[in-house]
């Protein structure tokens, strides 16, 4: 039961860490290396709302979803937009980006167990004789909700429509009327606003420290690899595979090898099936 | 004006030209630099050196160090070495350990390297660059075993801090008391996958197998993990009573820690968790810290004893210029080094690094952390009289009090279990 239970919640973690990159990978073909800096900068965001504004956590929370949305937006517009489909420069532009933005946070102190976002209810439930957080919990459930609510989103809304157009072949996209470069730059938005979403849910499991956004653009890449780059179906199921590998293999081997999951699962995709579970980027390659 | 209140005016002015002349001569010579390369975003390398700039302002407050005929001032340097973060290789460590002594010319490195896998591989650069180093940060107990290979080369290194062993004779201590007074007798071991928590988790294992204690398990487990259920589930299934752990990682042993309270794992925490291990843990991590028991080592570092009163000023000299210090370990000791190294030069009446190596090893004063000398191997000794040797002490989160419970000596209160134990 226990393996179980965290190995759901180990899954929907990873699955939050991934949300964003796969998402921007998906739509604008940008792998956003700066997500794990835009994730430890949403959860700086909340807390400075709460600590130097004075805002309750509820809307520092809202408010810091939406600004980093918006940093994602001008990310965008003021440095990508110029190197758009340049694949070297973006990787470059967005793993610069991510490393200045979490060295200046931990040049400004974010270090140590002085950063932490309270949990949203404090207390904890007994389920057949596991004793679970009521954060941990919340996490399972909008996680869950999120997925739902992503789906709805880009099946039955006007920009996710917009999104999966371009997604699936930019150039025809176009000649509809669909602009790429706002649906970029909506996707970068979004994909932020998801790290900051995540952030706000998982930091309160544990404390905030710049260099924490290093180990969660690793893992959001790794299932994003694993699942299919442009796949957000293959990323959920990635996060699951490996979310329970490693809760499986802390039970069965040991928990010193739980980090090899993520590592030794990217080896064998790479090896077996290099598009991912679910991605086409080099199926007719592989095919050939 | 009367005569005799002229002359007495003019001796006073004379007595104070002359005293401002001697401070200036004092403060115009050619200081002697101190290097501080060590992990200063960690609260270990902060505190320590804030630790050192007090001793260092004390000092030259009473005219510097004497060296020979002269008084020279002492002059700080310090520089970020990142070693305890998880993502800085050995190698960049101390390249920027070398950077300050070929760019700086220390007379001395005081503190130095954070991560124990780091000071090995520092201890060859010390020597190449045959330089004093007084460390009081990585504490594993592979120095003194790597001294004693060839205390020829590595004789210009000591160390003032704790090693993982004795630090971790604080909480064996607190084990048996726990065993005595509470009946439990079954511990389950989680040491951090290093060489540092290891070594402190096998002292702790390797006493509860003499003492009769049932080992319910040991799994190490890596130091960016960010989830601890399974191993948590283990202890509880296995019916532990205790948990002992080492962990100097926040990120991660925070998440242990908070995952112990609300999994309510029915075992005492003991050990060390950074974080929790800070006075300032409560004010952070609040109530997820209640009932976990940590170890302050050497003493002086952060806890203010009623017996000893010299950890009283320390603590307070330190709070007054800093605020509260952010850890429980080792401040004490890094305030002790520039003491230790000024006594040598003194004593040497030179800077020549192989005289005022031979002058530390003489070591023998009463400082905040107890008597402090040096072994064969250049270790300070720990014991539980501060009369013969340096301490450490166990101690309780109890309502947001840190109280310590160990040794006997020097405890002010009794341990509490949680409720979920009972």
């Amino acid at each position: 039961m226990s393996l179980l239970i965290y190995g759901l919640i180990q899954s929907v973690i990873l699955m939050l860490y991934g949300y964003g990159f796969s998402l921007v990978y998906g739509v604008s073909g940008i792998a956003n290396f700066a997500h794990g800096g835009l994730y430890i900068l949403g959860g700086f965001a909340a807390w400075s709302f709460m600590n130097y504004l004075g805002f309750p956590y509820a809307v520092a929370a809202v408010l810091s979803v939406l600004v980093l949305g918006l940093f994602g937006f001008g990310l965008y517009w003021g440095i990508l937009v110029r190197i758009r489909g340049i694949v070297l420069s973006e990787l470059v532009v967005t793993f610069v980006a991510g490393i200045a933005i979490l060295e200046i946070l931990a040049w400004k102190g974010l270090y140590g167990f002085y950063y932490n976002l309270p949990v949203f209810v404090r207390g904890d439930i007994t389920l057949s004789g596991i004793t679970v957080d009521y954060q941990r919990l919340i996490v399972l459930g909008a996680g869950a909700l999120l997925a739902l609510a992503l789906r709805l989103f880009v099946h039955h809304t006007r920009v996710g429509l917009c999104f999966r157009g371009i997604a699936q072949d930019e150039r025809t996209a176009l000649s509809l009327g669909i602009e790429s470069d706002w649906i970029g730059a909506l996707s970068m938005a979004f994909g932020s606003a998801l790290a900051a979403l995540a952030a706000i849910l998982i930091l309160p499991l544990g404390v905030m420290e710049a260099h924490i956004g290093y180990e969660v653009v690793i893992y959001a890449v790794t299932v994003a690899i694993v699942g299919g780059l442009e796949s957000t179906s293959g990323m959920i199921l990635a996060s699951f595979i490996i979310g329970f590998g490693q809760i499986m293999v802390a039970k069965y081997i040991g928990s010193s090898w739980m980090v090899i999951v993520p590592l030794a699962a990217i080896v064998f995709i790479l090896a077996v099936r290099p598009s991912g579970l679910f991605g086409k980027f080099k199926e007719l390659e592989e095919r050939i | 004006m009367k005569t005799s209140e002229y002359v007495t005016r003019m001796v006073v002015l004379v007595a104070c030209l002359c005293f401002c002349i001697s401070l200036t001569a004092a403060h115009s010579a050619e200081p002697i630099v101190l290097g501080v390369p060590t992990p200063l975003k960690t609260d270990w390398g902060y505190d320590s050196a804030n630790a050192i700039q007090l001793a260092v302002e004390e000092i030259n407050a009473k005219g510097g160090v004497k060296v020979g005929a002269e008084k020279k001032p002492l002059k700080v340097v310090v520089a970020d070495t990142r070693d305890m973060d998880p993502a800085t290789p050995a190698h960049d460590a101390l390249m920027a350990a070398e950077k300050i002594i070929l760019q700086e010319k220390p007379q001395a490195i005081l503190v130095g390297f954070g991560r124990s896998e780091v000071f090995m591989a520092g201890m060859d650069l010390i020597a190449k660059h045959k330089i004093p180093y007084i460390g009081s940060y990585a504490t594993t107990h592979m120095f003194q075993q790597q001294y004693a290979k060839d205390p020829e080369k590595y004789k210009y290194l000591f160390r003032a801090s704790a090693d993982a062993i004795v630090s971790a004779r604080a909480v064996t201590d607190a084990l048996d008391y726990l065993k005595q007074e509470y009946g439990l007798g079954k511990v389950y071991f989680m040491p951090q996958d290093t060489l540092l928590s290891k070594g402190f988790n096998g002292v702790l294992k390797g006493h509860c197998e003499k003492t009769g204690w049932n080992i319910a398990g040991w799994e190490a487990i890596a130091s960016d993990a960010t989830d601890f259920s399974s191993v948590l589930t283990k202890a509880k299934d296995a019916k532990a009573q205790v948990i002992c752990t080492f962990w100097d990682v926040a990120q991660s042993g925070t998440i242990l820690l908070k995952q112990w309270t609300s999994m309510k794992i029915p075992a005492l925490f003991v050990g060390f968790v950074v974080g929790a291990n800070s006075p300032r843990g409560w004010e952070f991590l609040g109530q997820d810290i209640e009932y976990s028991i940590h170890t302050e080592a050497p003493i002086g570092s952060a806890i203010p004893l009623t017996k000893l009163p010299k950890t009283k000023q320390f603590v307070e000299a330190f709070v007054k210029k800093f605020g509260k210090q952010r850890g429980t370990w080792l401040t004490g000791a890094s305030y002790e080094t520039p003491y230790i190294l000024s006594g040598a030069i003194e004593r040497a009446g030179t800077l020549d690094p192989e005289k005022v190596v031979a002058e530390i090893e003489k070591t023998d004063y009463i400082g905040v952390t107890g008597r402090i000398r040096f072994d064969k191997n250049h270790q300070v000794p720990y014991g539980t009289d501060p009369q013969e040797t340096s301490l450490c002490l166990a101690y309780q989160w109890q309502k947001g009090k840190m109280v310590p419970i160990y040794p006997p000596g020097i405890a002010e209160g009794k341990v509490l279990l949680p409720p979920w134990m009972k």
